[in-house]
């Protein structure tokens, strides 16, 4: 009887740790998240809009009617990223997203030095040497440190109604992401 | 020898089999962690980001999406009405009260699944700040309902249960400080179709 008492014991402690275990491995495993959802359609620097009509249903796409949204897949490995883009939304936001497709970056219209859309994303190291002497291109540009050299960058446009859909295309698929400079 | 066999085979079961069940049961059955209440309205502030719990991310991973991120906004859904009764497309809703400081807001109907409902001919079952009619006070109220409404009409269409989706963009509201305190629009039913 008390070996039995013994072996469901072990048990319960071998559950506890099969549990934690399971847990952690999710996330790693996933083949549902963003980044690979999305990457499987989007190559690095390449500025997709999201639509289930053109890129299949696999893709994620914002349930609000009022929001179109684009994505650029960026690699930080050979160089920062500069991001441009120029149109007349009434709002626009963007997000960036690591490899597990974790939201670790955001930032809207509002932190602009003017009306068009300028960053330049980079990791800490390539900001210590950017720091060092911004190139002129760089001037008005939003600096965005991320710790991680993968990710990609999901913008989002409101869109008030149908005569803006045209306007809110146009900005979308107009944003330009462009290896920066070279490490 | 037999008896060993057997009690290992016991600790194996019960290790593997109720860790993995009770890490599935958590997922799938248990409500989700670092829900931010106001009213009928839930949101998920840390959903998709660093911050949230290892419970949250391990659901997050299974499902995906793409949640906005701080400073894009903040989402907020309704599955039942101020009084706690669930919410369905074939009775009238008012939404009325303060609404948080924000850019602008959107409100959508959608299925339980999260997505949008069908367009009813050529109007939305959705509704933005700008399309807003407002009192003197700079007040507003909604019908939600199947029916036309004068004022501000949120279309439904269907039938079956239903959810409303509030998204604020650009808002102070989404740090986790101001998130706690705040007041949202109550959703009183004002009627159903027999």
């Amino acid at each position: 009887m008390l070996r039995i008492l013994h072996a469901v014991l072990l048990g319960l402690v071998g559950a506890a740790i099969v549990h934690i275990v399971i847990l952690v491995l999710v996330p790693r495993y996933s083949t549902e998240d963003v980044w690979t959802r999305l990457s499987a359609v989007a190559r690095p620097f390449e500025t997709v809009r999201l639509e289930r009509a053109v890129l299949g249903a696999d893709v994620p796409e914002p349930a609000n009617p009022f929001i179109e949204a684009a994505v650029c897949p960026f690699d930080l490995g050979d160089g920062t990223l500069h991001v441009r883009g120029s149109g007349a939304v009434p709002f626009w936001s963007m997000s960036i997203y690591d490899r597990n497709g974790l939201n670790v970056f955001s930032i809207s219209d509002r932190a602009m030095a003017g009306k068009d859309l300028d960053l330049v994303v980079l990791t800490p190291e390539q900001m210590l040497r950017m720091r060092r002497a911004v190139p002129a291109a760089f001037r008005d540009s939003v600096f965005i440190e991320v710790d991680s050299a993968e990710g990609l960058l999901l913008f989002r446009a409101f869109v008030p109604d149908e005569t803006w859909r045209g306007v809110a295309e146009t900005f979308l698929e107009g944003i330009r992401c462009a290896p920066g400079q070279a490490d | 020898m037999l008896k060993t066999v057997f009690l290992v085979l016991l600790s194996l079961v019960i290790a593997i089999g109720g860790g993995a069940a009770s890490v599935w049961l958590m997922l799938e059955e248990a409500p989700p962690i670092g829900a931010v209440r106001a009213g009928p309205w839930t949101a998920y502030p840390s959903m998709g980001t660093r911050e949230a719990d290892p419970y949250s991310r391990a659901r997050f991973a299974r499902e995906g999406g793409i949640p906005l991120g701080r400073s894009e906004g903040i989402v907020f859904t309704a599955m039942r009405d101020s009084a706690g009764q669930s919410l369905s497309r074939s009775c009238t809703y008012r939404i009325e009260g303060p609404m948080p400081v924000a850019r602008l807001w959107t409100l959508y109907a959608a299925a339980p699944g999260g997505a949008l409902l069908p367009p009813l001919h050529r109007r939305q079952t959705a509704l933005h700040s700008w399309r807003i009619l407002r009192t003197p006070d700079n007040g507003f109220a909604i019908t939600v309902s199947p029916h036309p409404a004068p004022g501000n009409w949120l279309a439904l269409t269907g039938t079956g249960e239903l959810r409303l989706v509030l998204t604020l963009f650009d808002t102070p509201a989404t740090n986790g400080a101001e998130a706690q305190g705040l007041s949202l629009p109550e959703i009183t039913r004002t009627g159903c179709d027999a």
